[in-house]
């Protein structure tokens, strides 16, 4: 067993130390398997920081009710006396006050700018109850002040005032007919409440001519678990039509639809272009078998078997992958991760988010670069092995 | 000749297959080749000069007959026996050397040793003995690029060699050198089969090289004419 | 034998060989078609609008909604020729995720703005006009699910409801709406405004949006600058723009699709590019000593250049070709299975046409190094090598 180790470590070692000869056409190979992994990292990169902004949005023990069937809080509507009924609801918990910890919001569409286009956007303005704030967990005034009740104050999220224009501290901006002062920016743990403006609901039902009814209620409940009760108290009132879920559930329902469809671009598209650098891998890994053959039939011809041969080859093609792999890896993480934008989410307002590169997507991305570098290496490998001796040495 | 001959040839035949006709190299050729012989093979090109070092060497496949080396009949065996009779018996030298340009000299002298069990200090002491042989211990260092083309013709020679193989086959060793340099490594060659006992098969198309030899072959049209230098 | 067959020769004397770039080749144009499509069936409602044609929206934001009177006041203008406008309904059929664009839309002025675009038979046209119950099928849907004229179809909204409480409305049939030009979309349906306004349960007397068509695209300033000061300071404020840029920043909403689709592209294209170099720079000098027999022959430097530029070109054209069919078969595919997002999805002359160019220029850039270096190479040099 040792001389055949020795054997196969001996081989690869001038395999891989007869890399320079052909430095350009195996930088080729690098490269281009670099950019494979790179398409696919990017887009990866994207879907994954939109699920993460959705899915780190809204909290297991908050419940939100929407109207029957309205699966985006613009489509759905709840009125006054419903708001009142879902307040006198079982597992709601109390503020410190002993009032049960709810807020009835509004949920409106209004257009800013996009800073880095120019271009107009949707944005959602929601006006939210006295306990808005409290009812949510992590929201947190980063810069100014919360908006005083019944005012024309907005606070921002973090992402929206760095996203759009317009919107920075002590601003004053027009949404609708009427002028907000912009009075403070919030972070709501990387969540979508970070590409919002808030305001008093009240202010905003009066100036928006919205006065008797809301978007959807939120309550804040005791557990978890208490959702069931609450759920089993609006279903057997026939003047709730209303569904009720949990916040975090809401969100992750939203995320579907927009990483599947960046996912299912982001994979073929990767695949393809492996297919590419594939051919640009055997390419190569044939050229080095065809170069080392005066090597190989001269090793072969001392006494050498044709396995060594062919890992040599398998391990020079699967170095190169790797490489590749992690450049491309590398060079996404450095170029892309953090990169923010938005895009228009399911409440058909814009949701700015960050591209996000997980360990676990780069292992996809190098796996990918293995694979290319698996079947780019074993056919020139195969052939390796199996090259007559005698042909071999006629070079 | 003798039985106990290192090499034997029986009735061997080989050819190869051209379009549509099949073109033949040898007809039931004979030969013997006793322990501590230098032969030189000669002969116009085409006469299958260096196919006979192939067939010896194990590189290649005769069609029909047996080959017997060290008392072992290497005709019929597998890709992988053939490899282990060849790591064991054979020690080849090439007409371009054919050394690894990105191994020293002693590594590429250390590659047949890799075949073997022996440690690396041995296989070290080995490679030592080797390039003394051929009078480049100096150079162990140097890359084949930084030395001459008859010093790379040397370390070819010193790997052939190293693991002390019954037999060296070497495929016209000075058909890229110099008068002055070609008869350097005949000495070389000379002095391992005088002094070592090395069976040695040259192929060569050159005169004055075959002098160097104990006996000449001459292959022609698929049979051997034997001419004695010393006659 | 001409030059061309020893360029054809040349190239596939190694077939392994050509067969792997040709394969890269392929792969890069595939994309390249297939992107191209989505970037084109993206923009199309930039490039289809028409002229005259103006939006009329909500200035808070389009999502919200105008008074229905501001239909007969627009009307009234000087300089609209017609105006229409719509609802939307927010629709599905059967399951939310089976959403349905649907307008709820005044049915004689919104088929007349509408006529240049849309194919609508004069009996389905006084069908819906006369049918309080009428919809007008785009045929696209029609044939996603077989509907027929005649056929009652419910339609749910995942926004209104009827004033009985139900979330579902039926409607009749009447006609199919059929593309008057390629890339029209035909992926919706529309019924009357009367009958949705009479039944919904709120939001009564409201509409989406205005679209007019004004006498000439050379007033359409005025015309924009006379709706939205008429309206300003009143509860619902209007933004007026053109068919054209209201398109094209309702799809920069969703991101920069361009920029995607050339980054992309690009990046196949730097492999593809870098991997046909490479190896026909290597099959060149693998026949150095070819080359210096032509030369040796007489062949002129050009001819040789030219032999050489051909090869890549070839394998460019051959690896192009076969990838822009590729990418017509896919596009094809997709089309029905993508049409809520992507409407008419296809691979047009516009895009072959640059494809051919992009393959011409790969064919050129490729071989131009290998093609130096054999007219560089010295008659001597080349003989004596290998």
């Amino acid at each position: 067993m040792r001389p055949f180790l020795l054997q196969v470590a001996a081989v690869t070692l001038i395999n891989l130390k007869s890399i320079p000869q052909r430095f350009w056409l195996s930088l080729s190979t690098v490269v281009a398997v670099a950019l494979v992994v790179m398409v696919l990292l990017t887009f990866l990169a994207m879907s994954y920081g939109f699920q993460k902004t959705l899915s780190g949005t809204g909290a297991a023990d908050v419940a939100i009710a929407l109207r029957g069937g309205a699966a985006a809080e613009i489509n759905s509507a709840v009125t006054r006396d419903q708001v009142r009924l879902i307040e006198e609801g079982p597992g709601i918990d109390r503020g410190a006050d002993g009032r049960p910890l709810t807020s009835a919001e509004l949920y409106l569409v209004v257009d800013g700018v996009k800073r880095s286009t120019g271009t107009k956007a949707n944005l959602p303005l929601r006006g939210v109850g006295r306990d808005g704030a409290n009812v949510r967990k992590g929201i947190t005034i980063q810069a100014g002040r919360m908006f005083a009740p019944g005012s024309n104050e907005v606070v921002v999220g973090k992402s929206l005032a760095s996203e759009f224009a317009g919107f920075d501290l002590g601003q004053t901006v027009k949404l609708g007919t009427s002028q907000w002062t912009v009075v403070g920016v919030f972070t709501a743990d990387g969540g979508v409440f970070e590409s919002e403006i808030w305001a008093d609901a009240p202010a905003v039902q009066s100036l928006f001519k919205r006065e008797n009814y809301f978007q959807t209620v939120r309550a804040r409940l005791e557990s978890p678990a208490a959702l069931a009760s609450l759920k089993q108290y609006v279903e057997s009132d026939p003047r709730l039509k209303l569904d009720v879920k949990t916040e975090q559930d809401f969100y992750a329902e939203q995320s579907g639809q927009t990483t599947d469809l960046i996912q299912k671009l982001g994979w073929p598209l990767a695949i393809a272009m492996a297919f590419g650098a594939l051919a640009g891998a055997l390419n190569t890994m044939y050229s080095s078998v065809a170069a080392r053959a005066v090597e190989i039939a001269t090793l072969r011809a001392i006494g050498f078997g044709g396995t060594p041969a062919f890992i040599g080859t398998l391990v020079e093609s699967l170095l190169l992958s790797v490489i590749g792999g992690i450049i491309g890896a590398v060079a996404t993480w450095l170029i892309f991760d953090g990169f923010t934008t938005s895009t228009l989410g399911a409440s058909f307002t814009q949701v700015v988010f960050s591209f996000h590169l997980s360990p676990a997507l780069v292992l996809q991305g190098v796996g990918l670069a293995l694979v290319v570098g698996l079947v780019g290496g074993l056919f020139p490998a195969i052939r390796a092995a199996r090259q007559p001796i005698v042909a071999g040495l006629a070079g | 000749m003798s039985d106990h001959a290192l090499v034997r040839l029986e009735g061997v035949t080989k050819g190869f297959v051209k379009g549509q006709e099949s073109i033949a190299i040898f007809k039931a050729l004979d030969l013997a080749i006793p322990t501590g012989d230098f032969v030189a093979v000669m002969g116009p090109s085409g006469s299958g000069k260096t196919t006979l070092l192939n067939l010896l060497g194990g590189i290649d496949h005769v069609d029909a007959g047996a080959i017997t080396v060290a008392g072992q009949r290497i005709d019929g065996l597998s890709e992988n026996a053939l490899a282990r009779y060849r790591a064991a018996n054979v020690g080849f030298v090439f007409q371009f050397y054919n050394l690894m340009p990105m191994l020293t000299a002693a590594q590429n002298v250390e590659l047949p040793l890799l075949l073997t069990p022996l440690k690396k200090a041995q296989r070290r002491t080995h490679v030592e003995t080797a390039l003394a042989v051929v009078g480049l211990a100096d150079r162990a260092k140097h890359y084949p690029r930084e030395m001459s083309g008859g010093q790379q013709q040397r370390v070819a020679i010193a790997r052939a060699i190293v693991s002390d193989p019954k037999i060296l086959l070497c495929d016209e060793p000075t058909g890229d050198l110099d008068r002055a340099t070609a008869d350097e490594i005949l000495g070389v060659l000379q002095t391992l089969n005088r002094e070592l006992g090395k069976t040695i098969v040259m192929v060569t198309h050159d005169p004055a090289a075959a002098r160097y030899a104990k006996r000449t072959l001459h292959l022609d049209k698929g049979q051997f004419f034997e001419k004695d230098l010393a006659a | 034998m001409n030059d061309f067959v020893l360029v054809f020769k040349n190239l596939f004397r190694r077939k392994l060989r050509a067969g792997l770039m040709i394969f890269s080749i392929f792969i890069a144009f595939a994309i390249f078609g297939v992107l191209a499509s989505f970037e084109r069936a993206f923009n199309a409602g930039q490039e289809l609008a028409a002229a005259d044609r103006l939006v009329t929206v909500n200035k808070i934001n389009f999502t919200q909604p105008l008074p229905y009177s501001y239909y007969g006041r627009i009307a009234g203008m000087e300089g609209v020729k017609r105006v229409t406008f719509a609802n939307w309904f927010g629709g599905y059929y059967q399951d939310p995720k089976q959403f349905l664009i649907t307008f709820a839309v005044e049915p004689r002025s919104y088929m007349d703005v509408m006529a240049e675009e849309f194919d609508i038979a004069p009996d389905a046209q006084a069908a819906f006009v006369r049918t309080r119950t009428a919809a007008l099928v785009g045929e696209t849907v029609a044939n996603k699910y077989g509907w027929k004229v005649g056929d009652r179809v419910p339609l749910s909204s995942s926004i209104f409801s009827q004033k009985n409480g139900a979330r579902s409305w039926d409607f009749d049939v009447v006609g199919i709406i059929k593309p008057k030009k390629p890339l029209i979309d035909t992926n919706f349906v529309l019924f009357q405004y009367e009958y949705f306004n009479e039944t919904r349960s709120f939001a009564k007397d409201t509409i989406g949006w205005l679209v007019l068509q004004t006498t000439s695209p050379a007033i359409n300033d005025k015309v924009i600058k006379t709706i939205d000061e008429t309206f300003a300071n009143s509860p619902f404020e209007t933004a007026t723009d053109t068919e054209k840029a209201f398109n094209k920043a309702f799809m920069a909403q969703l991101g920069n699709i361009a920029l995607i689709v050339t980054l992309v592209v690009g990046a196949a294209f730097v492999t593809i590019l870098m991997i046909v170099g490479n190896t026909m720079m290597m099959a060149i000098r693998e026949r150095s000593r070819e080359i210096a027999v032509l030369k040796a022959l007489g062949f002129p430097g050009g001819r040789v250049l030219r032999l050489v530029l051909g090869e890549t070109l070839l394998l460019a054209l051959i690896g192009g070709l076969a990838g822009l069919g590729a990418a017509a078969l896919v596009t094809t595919a997709m089309r029905e299975s993508l049409a809520n997002f992507v409407p008419g999805l296809a691979l047009n002359a516009q895009i072959v046409v640059l494809a051919l160019a992009l393959m011409v220029a790969l064919g050129l850039a490729t071989g131009l190094m290998p093609a130096v270096n054999a007219l560089r190479l010295k008659v001597a040099a080349g003989l004596g090598r290998g």
